[in-house]
């Protein structure tokens, strides 16, 4: 799942040569061999590693805040989006769908490895909501949309297909 | 252009951004800096899909000469023509506010959809009103006997196929022959049965009395 990941990363980077990941653990941690150094271990590692490759810093995050907001959100997907629990995935949602809100990337005005990631992790989730509850969580349908038709960075997720459904008028929270 | 003065105006352009990143596709455009330069101030935090917006399009705008062209005529949504019902609760953002989602809010797509479905009714209704009515037509078989073996058949054949006639179209023939050298042409036509019938074609083809015998309906089917 995160080599398939970071491939589609790559892609969307332009890095020409793929690199050869291999694999640590029950958990399938990805590991990259530097040619010189020591190994590289960890999705947010490897994928920082493949951003500062393809010199496109700006997708770090904008000035210190805007960095420690896109690191913030990288370790939200591995720590707490990943391998949550269905009765989990509701809160998670309500909070995504407050905090974006008033932002139409999670850090800055301008897409970054945090929207990358949050794509990857989320993409399962939303798949499984139901329309009335992609309306519902209106915010977080909005970004996902948005981020899923940037060009350069779907390929192995699925598209998941939204529309504004004129039947429900459900509160929401 | 809808009116961004108005509260209402306001309101429906808030309701539209809701799952809009952008006022068109997904990505920045000449329309985001057209509605955002008709916009006077920062909308209030409680329209909050379109002081989000607002917000992005403030931070791009500086570069909206890069920013490519809009695709369509953008109208922004009025409050009076597309909402169907205009009593109904916009998108309210804070959890307080007891608001409904307005999902019967203007979609920009569904009314380029209806103008392209309403060109295409207009355009099979002027095909259906050239198409013609059903024709009743058929398929006639003639045998077109010439008085001996000596008869140019090349000859006969022409003479046959300069019958025109409205309505009468010449098909395929062959030269079946009938014994003692003769032989006969059968040659297939279709016509229009309101305007050819098979005495006529009779009448027609045995005034070429030098070649023609006589004609007869070898097959006649309705088609």
């Amino acid at each position: 799942m995160a080599l398939r990941e970071l491939s589609s990363l790559e892609k969307y980077l332009g890095l020409k040569k793929p690199n050869k990941y291999t694999t640590q653990g029950d958990r399938k941690v990805p590991v990259l061999q530097n040619n010189n150094g020591p190994p590289l271990v960890g999705l947010v590692t490897v994928a920082c590693h493949l951003v500062k490759e393809s010199k496109r810093p700006e997708l770090l995050g904008d000035g210190a805040e805007g960095r420690a907001v896109v690191q913030q959100w990288l370790e939200y997907r591995v720590t707490k989006l990943d391998g949550s629990s269905k009765e989990e995935t509701r809160a998670i949602l309500k909070e995504l769908n407050s905090y974006l809100e008033d932002k139409v990337y999670f850090a800055g005005h301008q897409i970054t490895l945090a929207d990358i990631f949050m794509y990857h992790g989320t993409h399962s989730l939303m798949v499984d909501l139901s329309v009335q509850e992609r309306e519902q969580f209106v915010n977080v349908t909005r970004w996902f949309d948005h981020v899923q038709h940037v060009r350069g960075l779907r390929h192995h997720l699925t598209p998941v297909a939204v529309l504004r459904n004129r039947i429900y008028t459900s509160r929401h929270h | 252009m809808g009116d961004m003065s108005t509260q209402a105006g306001l309101k429906s352009l808030n309701n539209f951004l809701a799952d809009k990143s952008y006022i068109e596709g997904f990505s920045a455009s000449q329309a985001d800096v057209a509605v955002f330069e008709a916009i006077p101030v920062s909308p209030p935090s409680n329209l909050c899909h379109l002081l989000r917006w607002y917000n992005h399009a403030k931070s791009f705008y500086p570069q909206r000469s890069n920013l490519p062209v809009s695709k369509s005529q953008y109208v922004i949504p009025n409050h009076t023509q597309n909402i169907p019902n205009p009593t109904q609760n916009n998108l309210g953002c804070s959890n307080d506010e007891d608001d409904d989602l307005d999902l019967f809010g203007s979609d920009d797509e569904d009314e380029e959809a209806e103008k392209i479905k309403q060109q295409r009714l207009a355009e099979y209704a002027a095909r259906k009103a050239k198409k013609p009515a059903l024709i009743a037509k058929s398929s006639i078989l003639l045998d077109v006997k010439p008085w001996d073996d000596e008869t140019d058949m090349v000859k006969m054949e022409e003479c046959v196929r300069s019958v025109e006639m409205e309505g009468l179209l010449w098909g395929q023939s062959k030269l079946v022959p009938v014994g003692y050298g003769i032989k006969k042409l059968q040659i297939g036509c279709v016509v229009e049965d309101d305007k050819v019938g098979t005495d006529m074609l009779e009448e027609a083809i045995t005034a070429f009395e030098d070649y023609v015998q006589s004609v007869d309906v070898a097959a006649f089917n309705k088609i």
